[in-house]
This record gives C-alpha cells, sequence and structure tokens, in this order.
C-alpha cells in the first residue's frame, strides 16, 4: 500500500509508458467493441424498418423501447430465457464442481480426462445441436432406442414436439456442452487451494464433509462466481443451440433468438437494435450483481 | 538501455499487439469484383469460405467483370454454365461466389450487402419469396425492358407473377421447383389398386389395405419453419381455403382453413408420424426412404434421391403424383419455389449491362435445358417440359408439367418474412396441439391483418 497519495516522477513515467501501451489496444477496442453497441443504441432511438427506405428512418426516441414492453412475445421470450438460465446454470454448477472435485484427486489417466472432458465444449455448438436433433429424432434416435431397452418408456417418443420435451432436450444439450467448461474453472480454482489446510484440518479430526464445507465452499467463493458469472452471461445470451435444435418452436424461443428474427429476417433494424441494446442491459446488470457479490474487488491479493 | 530506445521498443511492441488484435477482429470486407474469394456471413457459430470461381479462366483484359451469387444446392450445374458463358464471349466475365444450402442464409447475406451498399455481388440467385421484399426495399433493378412481351410468355405463368411486385418485373425466373406426392408403386400393386388415388380419403384407404407393410400413410413436414408454410398452404388449397383472397385480404381463419389445419393436426399420430411437427424435407424423406410409409410430400427433384440404390430402400418402387385433395375431382396444388436471377440496384450501369446480358443468356431455352439436364431443376422455360432429351432423361416431367401448371405461389407480400414467421408459430401450436384450431388461426388472422395495414 502507497503511503503518501501524491504519486512519485518514476511512478507517472511509469503510467504513461502503460498508457502508450495500452493506447493501440483501447483504440482497436473501441472501434471493435465500443462503437458497433453505440451505433446499435443509436439505431434504437430510431423507426428503421429496411424495407421502407423511403422512410427517412426518423427518430423516435424511447418508443421502440415501450413497444418492448407491450409485446407479448417480447416478454414470454425473457421469461423463458431467465427460467432457461436458471436451470442450466444451477445444474451446469453442481455437475461442474462435482467433476472438478474428482478430477482434482490425483489418479491414472487424470491428464487425459481432463483433456477428453472438454470435447463436447470444444465441438461448436451449432453441429452439437444438429446431432443432439438426430439423437432426438422420432423415428431413429438414439434417445428413444436407449431409454427403450431400458425399459424407461414403452415407445419411441417425439421429444421436440412438446414444450416440456423441447426444454428438457435443450437443458440436456445445453449442460452437456458447457458442464465441462464450468468443471475446468472450478478445477483451476480448486488447484490454488493450499495443501496445508485439509492437513491441519485433517490432523483436528475434521471429517470429509466438514472440510468440505469449512474449507473449500468458502476459499472457493470467488473463483465460483467468476465461472458462474460467465455462465450466466453466456446462457442469457443462448442463440445457435435453440436456433437449430428447435428453431424457437414450443415456447423455446430465447430473446436473442427473437432480436436476430426482428433485425435478419424482418429487416426492422430499429427494433431489433432495441432488443439487443436490452440484451446488453441486462447482461450488464447480471455482471454488476455478480462483482457486487464477489466483494467488487477483482485484483485483490488479500 | 536507454530510456528513449526503451521507449521506442515499448512502442513497437505496443504497435504489434495492435496489430495482432485487430487480426483476431472481425470479417474483413471483400475486396472489389476481380478478386473472387469473398467471406460468407452465417447465422450460427464459425464461419465458411464459399468455393472458388469456376474453372480456371482468367478474365480477359477488358472485359466486364460480373459477380454471381447463387447457392449451392445448384453449385455444380451453375459452375458449368458459368464456364459456357465465359467460354463464349470476351466481354463479360462472370465470377462464382456460392453460398450455403440454404434459402435464409442467402437472404441473410444478400440482406447485409444491400444494406451496406455493397457492390461486391452483380447477379443474385433470390428466393421467389423474398422478391417482393427486395423489391419494396429498392435494392433490385426493374427489368421490365429486359424481355418483350412475347419473351415473357416462354416462361411458366407462375413465375412470372411470382417476379412481380406492384406491376413491375423485378426478377427473371431460373429455375421452378414444385412438390409432388411421392407414393410406393409396389405396395398399391401388391394390394390391387390400379388407380392412383386423388383424394386424402383415397389414399387413406389404400393405407388400410396395406398397414402390415407400412407404419404410416403420410410423411410431411410440419416443423416451425417455412418447409411448414408450403405444407400448410398445401393442405388448405386442397380444402379450398386460402390464406389471402384475390384482394390481398386475409381470410386466414376461413372455414375451409380451420378444416384443413384440423385435419393436417388429425394426421399426425395417426396417419403420419408425431414427430412430424419437428421435420423438415430430409427427416420426412427418410422415414420414405426406409420404407416406412406409404406417401411422402417433397419437392419434385426428390425423385433422383429416392430412386437411388445406395440411399433409398425404394429404389425403383417410386411413384409421382399430384398432391391429394379433398373433394373429388379436383386438381390438387403445389407449392412453387425456385430461384430468380436479380441484379443489385449498388451497381454502376456498366456492370448493370453486363448482368442483365448475363441473365438474359441464363434464361434462354438453350441454357435453361442444359441446366435442366445437369442438375434435374425444373426449368422456368415451358418448353422444356416436352423437349426430347429432357424427357428422355427425366420421364417424369410429362406427368410433371401438369403439376407445376396447377402450381400456387405462398402469399405474396414485401412483408412475407413477417408473414411467414406468423403462420409458422401459430400453425405450429395447432399442429402439436398446444392451442386449438380455431385459436391458432384467429390469432394468425389477427396477425396477418396488423402486417397488410
Amino acid at each position: 500500500m502507497k503511503t503518501s497519495s501524491k504519486k512519485s516522477a518514476q511512478e507517472r513515467q511509469d503510467a504513461k509508458v502503460a498508457w502508450l501501451m495500452m493506447a493501440p489496444a483501447l483504440l482497436i477496442l473501441s472501434v471493435i467493441a465500443l462503437y458497433p453497441v453505440l451505433r446499435t443504441f443509436w439505431l434504437s432511438l430510431h423507426e428503421m424498418s429496411l424495407k421502407n427506405p423511403g422512410s427517412g428512418y426518423p427518430f423516435i426516441g424511447l418508443r421502440n423501447y415501450i413497444e418492448i414492453f407491450s409485446d407479448q412475445r417480447a416478454m414470454t421470450d425473457i421469461v423463458f430465457t431467465i427460467k432457461f438460465t436458471i436451470v442450466t446454470v444451477v445444474l451446469e454448477m453442481f455437475i461442474g464442481f462435482a467433476a472438478a472435485l474428482v478430477m482434482n484427486r490425483a489418479f491414472k489417466g487424470r491428464g487425459i480426462v481432463r483433456a477428453a472432458i472438454l470435447i463436447p465444449w470444444a465441438i461448436p455448438t451449432s453441429v452439437s445441436a444438429m446431432m443432439w436433433k438426430f439423437i432426438y429424432n422420432d423415428q431413429y434416435g438414439m434417445f428413444n432406442d436407449v431409454l427403450y431397452r431400458l425399459g424407461i418408456i414403452d415407445g419411441y417418443k417425439a421429444w421436440l414436439s412438446s414444450a416440456s420435451g423441447s426444454f428438457m432436450a435443450l437443458v440436456i444439450t445445453d449442460v452437456w456442452k458447457t458442464a465441462p467448461y464450468m468443471a475446468l474453472l472450478i478445477l483451476a480454482g480448486l488447484q490454488m487451494l493450499p495443501e496445508e489446510l485439509y492437513e491441519s484440518a485433517k490432523l483436528d479430526g475434521a471429517n470429509v464433509i466438514q472440510r468440505f464445507f469449512t474449507i473449500t465452499i468458502p476459499l472457493m467463493k470467488r473463483p465460483l462466481l467468476v465461472a458462474l458469472l460467465f455462465r450466466t452471461l453466456d446462457a442469457f445470451r443462448v442463440f445457435d443451440l435453440i436456433s437449430v435444435l428447435t428453431g424457437g418452436a414450443n415456447g423455446t424461443e430465447s430473446i436473442c433468438v427473437y432480436a436476430h428474427k426482428q433485425l435478419m429476417s424482418f429487416l426492422d433494424f430499429g427494433y431489433g437494435s432495441a432488443l439487443a441494446v436490452l440484451i446488453f442491459i441486462v447482461v450488464f446488470i447480471i455482471s454488476l450483481i455478480y462483482m457486487f457479490f464477489m466483494g467488487g474487488d477483482l485484483a485483490g491479493d488479500d | 538501455m536507454k530510456k528513449s530506445t526503451k521507449k521506442l521498443l515499448a512502442a513497437l511492441l505496443a504497435m504489434t499487439m495492435a496489430f495482432g488484435l485487430a487480426a483476431c477482429g472481425s470479417d474483413v470486407e471483400p475486396a472489389p469484383a476481380a478478386e473472387s474469394a469473398a467471406e460468407t456471413e452465417i447465422e450460427a457459430d464459425g464461419e465458411q469460405q464459399p468455393t472458388e470461381t469456376a474453372g480456371e479462366a482468367e478474365a480477359p483484359a477488358d472485359a466486364v467483370v460480373i459477380n454471381f451469387a447463387y447457392d449451392e444446392g445448384v453449385g455444380d450445374a451453375t459452375r458449368e454454365m458459368i464456364d459456357k458463358f465465359n467460354a463464349s464471349q470476351s466481354d463479360i466475365f462472370v465470377e462464382s461466389y456460392s453460398l450455403p444450402h440454404d434459402a435464409n442464409n442467402l437472404h441473410d447475406d444478400f440482406v447485409n450487402k444491400m444494406v451496406a451498399q455493397d457492390t461486391s455481388v452483380d447477379v443474385m440467385a433470390l428466393d421467389v419469396v423474398y422478391v417482393s421484399e427486395f423489391a419494396a426495399a429498392g435494392w433490385v433493378n426493374p427489368m421490365d425492358d429486359l424481355y418483350t412481351a412475347e419473351e415473357l410468355d416462354a416462361f411458366l405463368p407462375g413465375t412470372v407473377s411470382g417476379a412481380t411486385y406492384n406491376g413491375t418485373l423485378y426478377a427473371a425466373p431460373w429455375f421452378t421447383n414444385a412438390s409432388a406426392l411421392f407414393y410406393r408403386t409396389d405396395l398399391l400393386e401388391q394390394a390391387g389398386i390400379s388407380e392412383v388415388p386423388t383424394t386424402w380419403q383415397g389414399w387413406q384407404d389404400a393405407y388400410e389395405k396395406v398397414k402390415g407393410d407400412v407404419d404410416y400413410a403420410f410423411s410431411f413436414q410440419g416443423i416451425q419453419g417455412e418447409a411448414m408454410v408450403c405444407d400448410w398452404c398445401e393442405f388448405i388449397w386442397s380444402f379450398g381455403g386460402q390464406v389471402l383472397d384475390e384482394n390481398g385480404t386475409a381470410v386466414c381463419n376461413s372455414a375451409e382453413n380451420i378444416e384443413a389445419t384440423q385435419f393436417m393436426a388429425d394426421l399426425i399420430g395417426t396417419y403420419a408420424p408425431e414427430g412430424v411437427t419437428t421435420y423438415a424435407e430430409s427427416e420426412s424423406e427418410q422415414v420414405f426412404k426406409e420404407g416406412k410409409a406409404l406417401t411422402c410430400r417433397t419437392w419434385s427433384g426428390t425423385w433422383n434421391v429416392f430412386n437411388d440404390e445406395a440411399e433409398s430402400n425404394v429404389a425403383g418402387n417410386v411413384g409421382m403424383t399430384f398432391l391429394p385433395v379433398s373433394e373429388e375431382g379436383d386438381t390438387g396444388h403445389s407449392c412453387m419455389g425456385g430461384l430468380d436471377l436479380v441484379t443489385n440496384v449498388w451497381i454502376d450501369d456498366a456492370h448493370k449491362e453486363a448482368a442483365n446480358t448475363f441473365i438474359k443468356w441464363m434464361t434462354s431455352e438453350e441454357t435453361e435445358k442444359e441446366f435442366t439436364l445437369i442438375s434435374s431443376q425444373p426449368p422456368a422455360v415451358k418448353a422444356i417440359y416436352s423437349d426430347a432429351d429432357v424427357l428422355e432423361k427425366i420421364p417424369f416431367y410429362t406427368d410433371f408439367f401438369a403439376i407445376i401448371e396447377a402450381g400456387n405461389t405462398r402469399p405474396l407480400s414485401p412483408n412475407y418474412a413477417e408473414v411467414s414467421d406468423a403462420i409458422q408459430r401459430n400453425v405450429h401450436m395447432a399442429l402439436t396441439g398446444e392451442q386449438s384450431v380455431e385459436d391458432a388461426l384467429n390469432a394468425l388472422q389477427g396477425e396477418v391483418e396488423a402486417l397488410s395495414k
């Protein structure tokens, strides 16, 4: 900690060099990341349907946003997206944590397991969604076949034809794909935990469960929150999984799928941009909530 | 190290990092028309490089170079035609720009370019349903002076009306498509049915006779997507219904439509697989190919696939006929599809002229005939359907011409994307049973009415 609030000449010099080195990156970032966001926000304040080029795209202020709240479809989609996010993130947290605990122990072939477990994550979402679509098929799908042979169902079902079936299919596919990612993020955190704490706890007579709840959980709070933050943001913005697996049918349309539809199919850039900005705001709020829980001190070494 | 050297190194390092970041950044815009490589945008993850220019030919020195964008579904045939055109003259050189075989993909790619006033593409192969939308947005050039009345007459009337918006021709019919009902000739023979059924009831009766050998009577597309819009339109047409009446007013919840939609929904899980509500063309065709269904409604080009020994279990036992109707004596109406050729409004006059010359060549009778012989895609030019060479190669065109002539277009509207989306969502809910047919069609009526305002 600095004892004087006045920076020394050396520190100012260092700061200048730091800014100089960051400047090109910051410039590129502002062009690639900041400008599109600002432009999208600007577009959302206009009435801009590409099919009416003659309208001149008038400025209409926040009318698009007000329209969102009276748009039944947008509201339903947001509710569905929140439902999807909560279910998948919770499931992935538990499964990921369990997998990470297993992978934290030393056993033969651990390296291979750690590499192999990432395969679902590595396959592009649209490819794996396509694959799962075949698996859920009512005529030749593996899902039906396995369940039938195990006697769990007494006839092949069309899983993707109903709302509950589609939701279940989406959750399974998403968990299959992302639990490994969570597992690895959590594993990284677990590996930082000092062994001495566990040893001294063992000496004090703490059993496995007590060790888990008094040592692992409190110390894992921050890495876990980081992993959850990433996953929550990704789950809220889910697009390609739903687009390929169900196309948004049976009440599984997420807000991103709807925004894309408004923008690219209906060519309503004003309203679509408003939806996109809304997604951005929600994601931003979610990040703020998480950062609050993390104590706001990301660079902390305490 | 001296301070100034340190600073210089720091700056250089920063520059290198910045370039590194830029390289991982967004897509690179396509180079001017002379370059043949350009990047495709697709909705989902990942990027795809389109296929390179047709052939090894180089553009002649002072030729006008134009870019033709089309979908890979007709890739090989198109490239052959392009090579032929380039070899036949030296004033215009056509370069190829192939996109994935997906109508939505093409649509999105073209929209991106048109909005950006991109001139890297001159001629585009556009799905027939989008012509009105592009014309309304002012992205394509009128083509009234490209064809004389006589020349237009050579085309199938449905293709010309589909390419017209507000009385002006905005696209050149390239090839069309219509659906047909494929059926198992061996099963009908086995049951002693000599006359191919024409009504829904007829097919259901035939199915009762051969129930032991097949699981389903019908296989069609009920997915929440464009494919189902075609199927639904055909169902309502077979009951005498329409989406829009002659004046363009929405009549989605008419009594005929309700009856037709109820019939369609009732078939699912009984005469057709339960999973039909998740089927696009390939899944429904798979059921037929495996021999599980008596009939299959799909696009005419699938004839080759169904009769391919390597791919299909029913090869050689496949027949093709009109779609079923509800009343004996009615004609079955298939949904028309296909691609039209349009020109980019942002290109300059020299390119426009070159593009028009190329389009005229591509839609001439000889070129279309050759194209059909290679690709089996139904041509837009009427005369080819009675051409001896074509009939030798594709014998079912004799019957097919009648089917195509009776084809109907899906509702023409600049808001086709919204109309299609409304149909997809509402009808799908009726098909899965999530909503009653009346409620679904009433909701659809409301939405389409709001769109027509």
